[in-house]
């Protein structure tokens, strides 16, 4: 895992940024959004609504956060599960054998397969990284970290 | 606190943000799927003119009296082991890729009833909707489908010939 102040600071506005952007466009249109995860064939249509108008406000929030500095590990929490949760049911959805869009980014059509894991992986390793640094690698306030 | 603790009480602490301030900003949309509204598909009507619903009384008018034509939204499999006589078979996935010529040569002011399985399947309303975007203007989704369809005990058709 990475331990440089800098390189995690990159990560975090990396990773933060792609959640704020991912929630935007899903906000911005919530009854495409739903009909995405609808189309999971997981849930019904009730729970498809709710997960649709919540989840990219918490995308947003969670990412905003990580870029700000406030919370950073609770974000990065947060952004590690959901990363999770999103590869299980990519996997899942794959063994199903559906022909479906990954709703990952509102409109844009990405079928969910094997280019959303390696991208949910990639962002995965991002967000392990800022999650299990120590603290004072990712306290900005407190200066550099400690060497040795 | 311990740490992990401290950490976990924040990522619960983003989450119900993320609740309150979903509830605040979409509380009009929250009003309308309490009255009733995408309770079947979310899409929106007025994105979508042309496409209603009907019962499968109204299907089966249509059908009978040969003022529609039908197309079924299924798997090619679900197809082949019984459909709605005279039913093209679009099914939904590759609705997204290109239209049968057979299809797209219909007249776009006609009357399309698109039906799948039944039950809360959606892959009438996807295919409703991009048979919308190629320019049809009378798109009927019959909602009880092939299974109210074959509950009702009307006439099957079998096998993949195309009609």
């Amino acid at each position: 895992m990475v331990r440089n102040k800098t390189v995690l600071l990159v990560f975090r506005a990396l990773l933060g940024g792609l959640f704020v952007y991912a929630g935007i466009v899903k906000v911005l249109e919530p009854l495409d959004f739903a009909q995405n995860i609808r189309n999971y064939d997981l849930v019904g249509q009730s729970l498809s609504f709710i997960a649709a108008i919540v989840l990219p406000w918490i995308e947003i929030l969670a990412g905003a956060f990580l870029i700000a500095g406030i919370w950073k590990r609770g974000a990065a929490l947060v952004i590690t599960g959901l990363l999770v949760f999103f590869i299980v049911l990519t996997l899942v959805t794959i063994a199903r054998g559906l022909d479906i869009d990954c709703g990952c980014f509102g409109a844009i059509d990405r079928k969910a397969g094997l280019s959303v894991i390696l991208e949910d992986l990639a962002m995965l390793y991002l967000g392990l990284c800022v999650l299990s640094a120590p603290k004072e690698y990712i306290r900005q306030k407190e200066g550099s970290p400690r060497k040795g | 606190m311990s740490e992990a603790g401290r950490i976990l009480r924040q990522a619960m602490a983003i989450g119900a943000l993320g609740l309150l301030i979903a509830a605040a900003v979409h509380f009009p949309l929250f009003k309308r799927f309490a009255r009733g509204e995408f309770r079947e598909s979310f899409f929106q009507a007025s994105d979508f003119p042309g496409v209603r619903l009907i019962t499968l009384e109204e299907g089966e008018e249509l059908w009978r009296t040969a003022q529609a034509s039908l197309v079924d939204a299924r798997r090619p499999g679900l197809y082949g082991e019984g459909h709605v006589p005279g039913a093209r078979s679009v099914p939904a996935p590759e609705a997204e890729k290109a239209l049968s010529v057979d299809l797209l040569n219909l007249p776009r002011e006609g009357t399309l009833v698109v039906y799948c399985e039944g039950g809360d399947c959606q892959s009438s309303f996807l295919l409703a909707k991009r048979l919308h975007d190629e320019g049809f203007k009378d798109i009927r989704v019959m909602t009880g489908g092939w299974k109210a369809w074959q509950a009702a005990g009307l006439p099957e058709e079998r096998g993949n010939g195309q009609k």
